[in-house]
């Protein structure tokens, strides 16, 4: 059985009361580094749920 | 509290991450595999984006709209003597158990200057309770105290400081730059998850790389960038503080270069995504990271201090006159916050936009300052570019 996919990651929490804030930091290090976060970011949300 | 908390939505599931902080979006077969089921929220197909989430992720309310301070460009028009009919803490306690009851994530608590309120901390250990991170901005010149007290509460503290020394005053007309370092430094010694909100003017453009090496040097965790808002206050000075067409197109790449250098993390808020948009970035990318434009009435929903629920914290009262502690039932409706759901019909250049379902069409307050709140936003350079080109079109006179 397909184990799915994480359709996004929206990091960090927003202090700000006047709008959504987002963290643009990732994009300095591009695609490639969001794909090497995702794995550990599944085994995370795996491991959380126990 | 759970280290874990999780949402059904009709695309999967949406679940929260304590540490590291982040909001994880999963398609339905990753849900199942976490034991999630989705029940008739997954009876109709449906992908991220293609229609409303079934709740928030985020509150921002207005807990008061009381502030000494005065700034020139507040959004809200804070007063000392605050809004008519503010609401109290029974109130916003309701409301907080009406989001939680909703699945709302995070909190974003605001004013006015909410961190004058004796019941602050109250709100904070009550979000906490029901199984919300609240998380505050202040001005740093008032009920530091109170702050500092309830500080491990709270998810993350953000000072608002739009310029550094005599900067400071220039965009806020008032001089409180040293109390709000002060404020910072305070705050940074008992916790870490510390920043600043700058909103950035055409007079603190420049100096954002000392904003950061500021940040940098007082260890804070993040900057926050925030786009002057034709809102309250903020409109009457709108045209002497909103920044350049040339400062909008070199935003990204002097934030990039700013957090490279000062290894901050930054985030901007959601305004700017046209500017982001105008770099072209790879849409993948800003969609992995959840880089959405205008999500009022959608990822978030915000309260003013009577309780009145809006869109946003700069859009007017929706017409049907929804409240906070009631929103369940409004957020259901069709024609709920219709102005910012309604950005699918865009006129052109946004139609024709390879970025508008992530961008949203940029940010309605400012489309309605320039006098039509569903025309795409005015200051997005494609806009800017597309006006241009329109207006140099000749004009053919009859045969």
């Amino acid at each position: 059985m397909s184990k799915g996919r994480i359709l996004a990651v929206k990091w960090g929490v927003n202090p700000n009361s006047s709008s959504l804030g987002v963290d643009v930091t990732f994009l300095l290090f591009g695609a490639a580094a969001l794909a090497a976060v995702t794995p550990m970011i599944g085994a995370l949300i795996r491991w959380r749920k126990r | 509290m759970s280290e874990r908390r999780s949402r059904i939505e009709h695309f999967g599931a949406i679940v929260q991450l304590a540490r590291p902080r982040a909001l994880v979006f999963v398609d339905r077969a990753r849900a199942r595999s976490l034991g999630l089921r989705g029940g008739a929220a997954w009876d109709q197909r449906g992908t991220l984006g293609d229609r409303t989430l079934s709740a928030p992720l985020e509150a921002h309310l207005q807990l008061t709209n009381r502030c000494e301070v005065g700034c020139t460009g507040c959004y809200t028009g804070a007063s000392p003597e605050g809004a008519p009919r503010e609401w109290g803490l029974v109130e916003w306690k309701r409301a907080i158990d009406e989001l939680a009851r909703m699945g709302v994530f995070h909190l974003a608590l605001g004013g006015g200057e909410s961190a004058t309120l004796p019941w602050l901390g109250e709100i904070a250990a009550h979000a906490r309770a029901r199984g919300m991170i609240p998380n505050l901005t202040t001005s740093g010149l008032y009920g530091l105290d109170t702050v500092l007290a309830y500080a491990p509460l709270f998810g993350q503290i953000n000072v608002s400081l739009d310029g550094l020394g005599a900067t400071y005053a220039k965009v806020r007309g008032v001089d409180g730059f040293a109390r709000a370092d002060a404020a910072l430094a305070a705050l940074r010694a008992i916790k870490k998850e510390i920043g600043i909100n700058v909103v950035v003017t055409r007079h603190n453009f420049d100096e954002l790389g000392a904003i950061f090496a500021y940040a940098r040097a007082r260890r804070l965790r993040e900057v926050e960038l925030l786009r002057l808002k034709p809102s309250g206050r903020g409109a009457a000075a709108y045209a002497s503080l909103a920044c350049t067409q040339a400062q909008h197109r070199a935003l990204l790449p002097s934030i990039l270069a700013g957090a490279r250098r000062h290894k901050l993390r930054v985030r901007v808020d959601c305004s700017y995504v046209p500017m982001i948009a105008h770099h072209a970035p790879s849409r993948d990318l800003l969609a992995s990271l959840a880089v959405y434009g205008c999500t009022a009435g959608d990822f978030l929903v915000a309260a003013k201090a009577t309780g009145a629920a809006t869109a946003c914290s700069f859009a007017p009262p929706d017409p049907l006159r929804p409240r906070i502690d009631q929103l369940a039932s409004h957020w259901e409706r069709p024609d709920a916050f219709a102005l910012n759901r309604g950005w699918r019909a865009a006129d052109e250049p946004c139609r024709s936009c390879t970025y508008h379902a992530l961008c949203r069409g940029g940010c309605k307050v400012v489309s309605g300052h320039a006098g039509d709140s569903r025309a795409p936003d005015p200051e997005c350079p494609r806009v800017v570019d597309h006006r241009r080109r329109v207006v140099r079109l000749p004009v053919v006179t009859g045969a």
